[in-house]
């Protein structure tokens, strides 16, 4: 598809009209679109993927905000935060005798004729935010597409001409709406070059105004999703998002039309999320995004037994140094940054490995705990910490909570995407008295770390939502309020400074713990047996290990072959685990 | 462009039904006397286009009004029953085509005009009006009745002087699916048709009669679900199911108008609303006076309606998993103001509506127009008394056929040979083993009955279960399962919990000064189950409170002033760890857990959970995790019943099923307790043995009733209460179990102490005393312990004597004066 008659990128609107003129042409009843397409997201994809147009996507973020113009195509990444329903829209609307169509659009194109036959379609709102957590070497890579035509576009006076342009015209339409004024805005509209076609109405607010109440942390996006079935997008799922970016007009308050039943029963979402301040995106393509996706060369390599196994030395080897020369630890440590929930059986979480690092004072947290979150920050792509004091918990929800005032659900620090790590510093609590607040936090992390389950606060009933976070907890005894599934003191035999890591072998760290991560596994039939004689074994020997102990076992054997890159339980590696095991009881029993 | 929509685009499409034929609905509509309070916005519906001066301009409307366009739907709709002159009931206050209908309350025939068809479609109006009016006239429940149901209903109103009949949406459709159809279709139009029926009816029945009576539909053959509401439902009658999160402030709505001239006093006649706004007159309406600007309203004569916005959530259970709640808009007019409180599950029925919002024409906003309003709480089983629910006629009207049909289901799940088996399996099935215990909480679940005596007796019908078990043995869990399950029910743990906090407590109101008796949580759970976690932890003083509750079933406070008793028909589910974290099996029970006697007896079922070293269970449970961890986890489901099947069962179970002792069973019952009795006397043996006691027997009618319950069963049958014997046995095979005899002791577990293990004791003393007469002289020296020890286990070459009994025995014979014990060494004194 070369020789575009349109430009994706800066012109999509103009894409999908042509796409819909053409569908019309050839004989579809525009009526029978409702939820379907009828080609322009195919179009788009083919841009995207085939035809390499994703790279040349501008992405939208705190910064690149300024220099995006509206209706321009632009790329989002970001975690579900809130799904504000279903909105309706006029989809499609007879011109005269045209069919025209709103889809990804706020406004109508042409005007809506007063007798004009109509379509109601429906889309879907749902409140984006960026990554909570994503650490910076993933945004660097982001950046790097920003599109050149941003900055390529005409000089900042001459946009501001033309939207003084726009402005005007709305105004003469909002105070004179007579047909002449119309009329003269409808040629206006050809009129301008065609890749500002786009911009037409309802553009007034400038871009330079908009922005300053942006900050790196809170960019929140307002996505609308046109025909994507429900079950595709999830909360604290992290999406990217391709679409077409509009700044709503300002809300325009008209006197006459402000009524009580329109203030009340206008939606929340447009009153509380004002388009000055929160961008839409309508959404052309979305795509789930994995960690590999925020790694810089996403396909690396194929995970090959040697080299899988030298990286895994040399991360190994680092995890050790940043450990104070605990090699154990740095074994443990190794097998919970690759674990992952991948099953749920009832109320079980199958695969979490949560690890308690104690024998942590005051002192050498500052030493081990900033190494550690600095290290954990380097290797995974959203990594969060906690320190747990008394005020914290007593003040902060830690829990999402629906706020039903704005209709909105207040987002806590533990609504995180799947696979983010988070480090809990319990190493600052001291005794004190937990109010109400602060029970109902210790609760919520404590089925964090036993269910990996989180309880959504929506007032008059509790709605507990899957997690998988990977919890590290840095305690001076065994954490009571997180129980982890290990517990080892940390055994530091020197505080030195380890030397900068190299970038390559920072890269292949990364690459090797999302791989791994991602590994699928099984188990042979002899291993089954004998991991089962093992089990009972220990079971009859210590009458105090349950059923989390037996499965903690198995989660880590899974672990520690998926850590040499095999898809399959060996003896090698059960026996591996045994002994990690026995030498951490050892430490365990050493430390009483 | 973007404002400019005419009102005809608003209502969401081409085949939108609100573009009526202005006239004959519209006309129609004249609301019969004044009715004081105007009818909620659907009862105008249908009238959109008769504002009384430019009636029919609807589609027509020019276009430099833009900006009325999204409030027009609503807004016309109110409009016409104000517009409607006072007048007589079937006046025609017509403005263009002759009314169809209302010709004198003669709704039956108008064949005097032409057909008239509701816009843009062939509906023909008269058609409907007669439908409805053989609906209201002759749909009878059975064939049997004399008069309508409707008939007496209408009657019925009119008597109250009520404003609203509720018509089951499932009675017009066994007498006329067509007019059903019609109605769900375009329920605008066939509402205001409705109306004008009844009016009619009313107006002949009572010409007196003033009120404006509105049909409200409710109980729709399908109920929509919040997250399917599509553009299609758009002007149509649905009916969602949802909780509702918020209400908005009451919002006065003016309906009409009245001005005042400032210049000479003159009153206007009262303006109504038009378009959703009030026409200031510009110019005095008096022909000597005619000034201009003049006129100001006059607050306390105008009408103003009540209006209210509520906000409808998704109940949980239909969030599918990894999104958050739809909510939608409902609006609430007049009588349904105020009809909810926020945290109620309701059931509306509506008309589902859009309109257009101020930024972007294209953008549509969705709301409720609501009809009716049903509280529900279907989702837990039902807690009510079943008393209260027969009562609640309107209530027992409702059950659909959606509900019969889970009903019939139900009772062909209740034939199953197995249902017992398959409900235990389904309780809880990710917790392993525990088969009996969780046979015994499904019992508790079902209940027994509660009886009460002429005499005032009562009996509960409540089954209460402790659990004692071992650390890890998924107590806690069990527990959780049972509070998610139960009706009602209080989750508290018993290190957190105080006296007054699980019965009630009598606080000062800050404000006013008055006290105020607050609920605990087992007042709470009246009628539900309280589980009581870490029971074992609970301060003595907080246990002792669960004395009443557990045997009398209520609560009594006397304090400040408040003298009550509080029903707390609850079920206690308790579990405990045993004293020390391990169960000791040299201990008792009573030893182990550590509660007083009194207390423990009250439990019907006492289970002790204990971590044996089996390993055939290991190796089950190493099976289980690796199978777990390895295999799709979707196989490991068995055929068990999902949740919500297993208290729909559940409720249903408790609410209709009342189980009688068959006289076999009653004849089973008597042999069985006589038989346990018994027991204790095994020959050779004289010791007394008390094995059951009144209290088991009334356990064991409880069991054998829940058990019954289980089958559907009216009656108990002997294998009920063999059943109920063999789940007593089990729980107390393991713990009233005298270690040193293995038989059923029931001593154990009201006074502590074995009556063998006090027939033990009471040897070791005489023999301990009889050692130390021939051993040593008063007032000679002491002997050691050891020594003693020693002797006495040669005398006692059968059972094994600790130091532990000797010290013990040393201690009786110390209180007795005979011997004198200091350290390690015993003085014969």
């Amino acid at each position: 598809m070369v020789g575009l008659p349109y430009d994706c990128l800066a012109n999509p609107l103009g894409a999908v009209r042509l796409t819909f003129e053409k569908a019309v042409a050839s004989g579809i009843d525009p009526a029978t679109f409702d939820g379907k397409d009828w080609g322009a997201t195919d179009l788009f994809r083919d841009f995207l993927y085939e035809n390499d147009g994703l790279s040349q996507v501008p992405t939208l973020n705190d910064s690149t905000i300024r220099s995006l113009q509206p209706n321009t195509l632009v790329k989002f990444r970001g975690m579900i935060q809130d799904m504000l329903g279903n909105e309706f829209y006029v989809g499609a609307y007879k011109d005269g005798s045209v069919w025209r169509t709103n889809k990804f659009a706020d406004h109508s194109q042409f005007p809506i004729g007063s007798s004009s036959d109509m379509r109601v379609w429906e889309r879907r709102l749902l409140y984006c935010v960026p990554v909570p957590g994503q650490n910076s070497w993933t945004e660097s890579f982001c950046q790097a597409a920003v599109a050149p035509f941003a900055n390529s576009t005409s000089p900042a006076r001459e946009k501001r001409q033309r939207e003084n342009d726009v402005d005007m015209q709305d105004l003469d339409h909002e105070f004179q709406d007579s047909p002449s004024a119309k009329r003269k805005r409808e040629e206006s509209v050809p009129s301008q070059s065609s890749n500002l076609q786009a911009n037409k109405i309802g553009e007034t607010s400038s871009n330079t105004g908009l922005v300053p109440d942006f900050d790196g942390n809170s960019f929140p996006c307002l996505l609308k999703m046109y025909d994507s079935p429900e079950s595709d997008l999830k909360l604290n799922d992290v999406f990217e998002f391709i679409g077409v970016l509009t700044f709503d007009t300002e809300l325009k308050t008209d006197a006459d039309e402000v009524t009580e039943l329109n203030n009340s029963l206008y939606e929340e979402e447009l009153t509380h999320l004002p388009p000055s301040k929160v961008p839409r995106i309508h959404c052309l393509v979305h795509r789930k995004l994995a960690v590999h996706d925020f790694l810089s060369s996403p396909t690396m390599l194929e995970p090959k037994p040697f080299l899988v196994k030298g990286i895994r030395e040399t991360l190994l080897g680092h995890l050790t140094a940043v450990l104070g020369n605990d090699g154990l630890a740095a074994q443990f440590m190794l097998l919970h940054l690759l674990s992952r929930v991948h099953a749920r059986v009832d109320t079980v979480a199958v695969g979490k490995l949560s690890l308690n690092l104690t024998c942590l004072n005051k002192e050498s947290i500052s030493i081990f705990g900033n190494r550690l979150n600095l290290a954990i920050r380097n290797l995974v792509p959203f990594a969060h910490s906690l320190p747990l004091t008394i005020d914290y918990l007593n003040s902060v929800s830690l829990a999402p909570r629906k706020d039903y005032q704005i209709n909105r659900l207040v987002s806590g620090a533990l609504q995180l995407a799947e696979g983010t790590h988070l480090t809990i510093d319990e190493t600052r609590l001291q005794t004190g008295t937990l109010n109400s607040t602060g029970v109902d936090n210790a609760r919520v992390l404590k089925s964090l770390t036993e269910l990996q389950k989180v309880e959504y606060d929506f007032t008059y009933y509790k709605m507990d939502m899957a997690a998988d976070i990977q919890m590290l907890i840095l305690s001076e005894g065994k954490s009571n309020i997180l129980p982890a599934d290990l517990v080892l003191p940390l055994r530091p035999s020197s505080v030195d400074c380890y030397g900068d890591v190299d970038p390559e072998l920072l890269k292949a760290w990364r690459w090797y713990l999302a791989t791994m991560r991602s590994l699928p596994h099984s188990i042979e039939q002899e291993m089954q047996k004998v991991v089962e004689d093992d089990l009972v074994a220990a079971r009859q020997a210590d009458r105090s290990l349950g059923s989390q102990e037996l499965s903690r076992l198995l989660t880590m054997g899974r672990l520690v072959s998926v850590s040499f890159g095999d898809t399959c339980l060996s003896l090698d590696h059960w026996q591996m685990v045994k002994e990690l095991e026995r030498l951490r009881r050892e430490r365990l029993q050493g430390s009483v | 462009m973007a404002s400019d929509s005419s009102p005809g685009n608003i209502n969401g499409g081409p085949s939108s039904p609100d573009d009526i034929i202005s006239s004959p609905i519209g006309n129609t509509l004249s609301s019969p006397g004044d009715s004081t309070r105007r009818k909620r916005g659907r009862r105008s519906t249908a009238a959109y286009a008769t504002p009384p001066p430019p009636a029919s301009s609807r589609f027509a409307t020019p276009e430099g009004t833009p900006t009325l366009s999204s409030t027009n739907p609503r807004r016309g709709r109110r409009r016409v029953s104000t517009a409607t002159p006072t007048g007589a009931a079937a006046t025609p206050s017509s403005t263009d085509d002759g009314p169809p209908s209302s010709e004198a309350g003669d709704a039956d025939d108008a064949d005097e005009t032409p057909p008239m068809y509701v816009w843009g479609t062939n509906i023909s109006v008269q058609d409907v009006n007669a439908a409805i009016l053989r609906f209201l006239r002759h749909f009878r429940e059975n064939p049997s009745q004399t008069e309508g149901k409707y008939m007496r209903a209408i009657n019925y109103v009119i008597e109250i002087e009520g404003d609203s009949l509720d018509v089951d949406a499932h009675d017009v459709f066994d007498y006329d699916s067509d007019l059903y159809a019609k109605m769900v279709r375009y329920p605008l139009e066939v509402l205001a048709i409705f109306d004008i029926v009844l009016m009619d009816m009313v107006s002949r029945i009572n010409p007196l009669f003033e009120k404006h009576i509105q049909a409200r539909i409710f109980n729709l053959k399908v109920s929509t679900s919040m997250r399917s509401l599509n553009p299609s439902d758009i002007e149509k009658m649905v009916s969602l199911k949802g909780m509702i999160i918020r209400c908005s402030s009451i919002i006065p709505e003016i309906r009409e108008a009245i001005f005042r001239c400032l210049v000479c006093g003159y009153y206007s006649d009262p303006v109504v609303v038009d378009r959703g706004r009030i026409n200031e007159p510009l110019i005095c309406g008096k022909q000597e006076c005619l000034a201009r600007n003049s006129m100001t309203l006059v607050h306390n004569r105008c009408r103003f309606a009540d209006k209210q916005i509520v906000r409808l959530q998704e109940t949980p259970d239909e969030i599918p998993e990894g999104g958050t709640p739809h909510t939608v808009s409902l609006l609430m007019h007049d009588k349904l103001v105020d009809a909810g409180k926020p945290g109620d599950r309701v059931e509306v029925t509506g008309i589902y509506r859009a309109m257009s919002v101020r930024i972007g024409p294209t953008q549509r906003t969705t709301y409720i127009d609501c009809l009716h309003l049903k509280k529900t709480d279907k989702s837990r089983m039902q807690a009510e008394d079943p008393m209260e629910t027969e009562n609640g006629t309107a209530r027992s009207d409702d059950d659909t056929i959606d509900y019969d049909n889970k009903v019939e289901k139900l009772k062909e799940l209740s034939q199953l040979p197995d249902i017992y088996e398959r409900l235990t399996r389904s309780l809880a099935p990710n917790i392993w083993e525990l088969e009996d215990v969780k046979k015994g909480l499904l019992c508790q679940l079902f209940g027994g009955n509660a009886l009460t005596l002429p005499s005032g007796a009562s009996f509960r019908g409540d089954i209460n279960i402790l659990l004692v078990g071992d650390p890890g043995t998924s107590k806690s869990q069990l527990l959780q399962y049972i509070h998610k399950l139960s009706p009602r029910g209080i989750y508290t743990s018993g290190r957190g919990s105080s006296a007054v906090g699980l019965t009630a407590y009598v606080t000062k109101d800050p404000e006013t000064g008055e006290t105020v008796l607050e609920s605990g949580a087992l007042v709470l759970s009246d009628r539900g189950i309280c589980c009581i976690d870490e029971f074992d932890k609970m301060s003595d003083n907080a246990r002792s409170m669960l004395h009443e509750v557990m045997e009398q079933q209520t609560v009594s406070i006397a304090k400040a002033g408040i003298i009550a008793s509080l029903n707390a028909r609850t079920s206690v589910l308790a579990c405990a760890n045993p004293i020390g974290s391990r169960y000791n099996p040299r201990l008792s029970v009573i030893d182990n857990i550590h509660l007083p006697p009194t207390l423990l007896s009250r439990f019907d079922l006492i289970y002790l959970i204990l971590d044996k070293a089996d390993e055939q269970i290991d190796r089950r449970l190493a099976k289980h995790i690796v199978a777990l961890h390895f295999e799709n986890p979707e196989i490991l489901q068995e055929d068990i019943i999902d949740l919500p099947t297993l208290t729909a069962y559940m409720s249903y179970a408790r609410k209709n099923i009342h189980p009688q002792l068959s006289d076999e069973a009653a004849e089973e019952l008597t042999r069985g307790y006589v038989e346990m009795r018994r027991r204790g006397n095994f020959p050779g043996s004289s010791k007394k043995v008390i094995t059951a006691t009144p209290r088991q027997i009334e356990s064991l009618i409880r069991l054998s009733e829940a058990l019954a319950r289980i089958r559907f069963s009216e009656w108990v049958e002997k294998q009920d209460v063999m059943e109920a014997f063999r789940l007593l046995e089990v729980a107390l095979q393991q713990s009233a179990t005298d270690h040193s005899t293995g038989t059923i002791d029931m001593d154990l577990i009201t006074t502590g102490v074995s009556a063998s293990e006090r027939m033990r004791r009471e040897n070791l003393v005489s023999t301990t005393r009889n050692i130390i007469m021939e051993k040593m002289q008063i007032g000679g020296s002491s002997t050691r312990l050891l020594e003693l020890l020693e002797e006495l286990k040669k005398q006692n070459s059968g059972a094994e004597v600790h130091l532990n009994d000797l010290r013990n025995a040393l201690a009786t014979l110390a209180s007795e004066g005979f011997v004198v014990v200091h350290g390690d060494s015993v003085k014969r004194i």
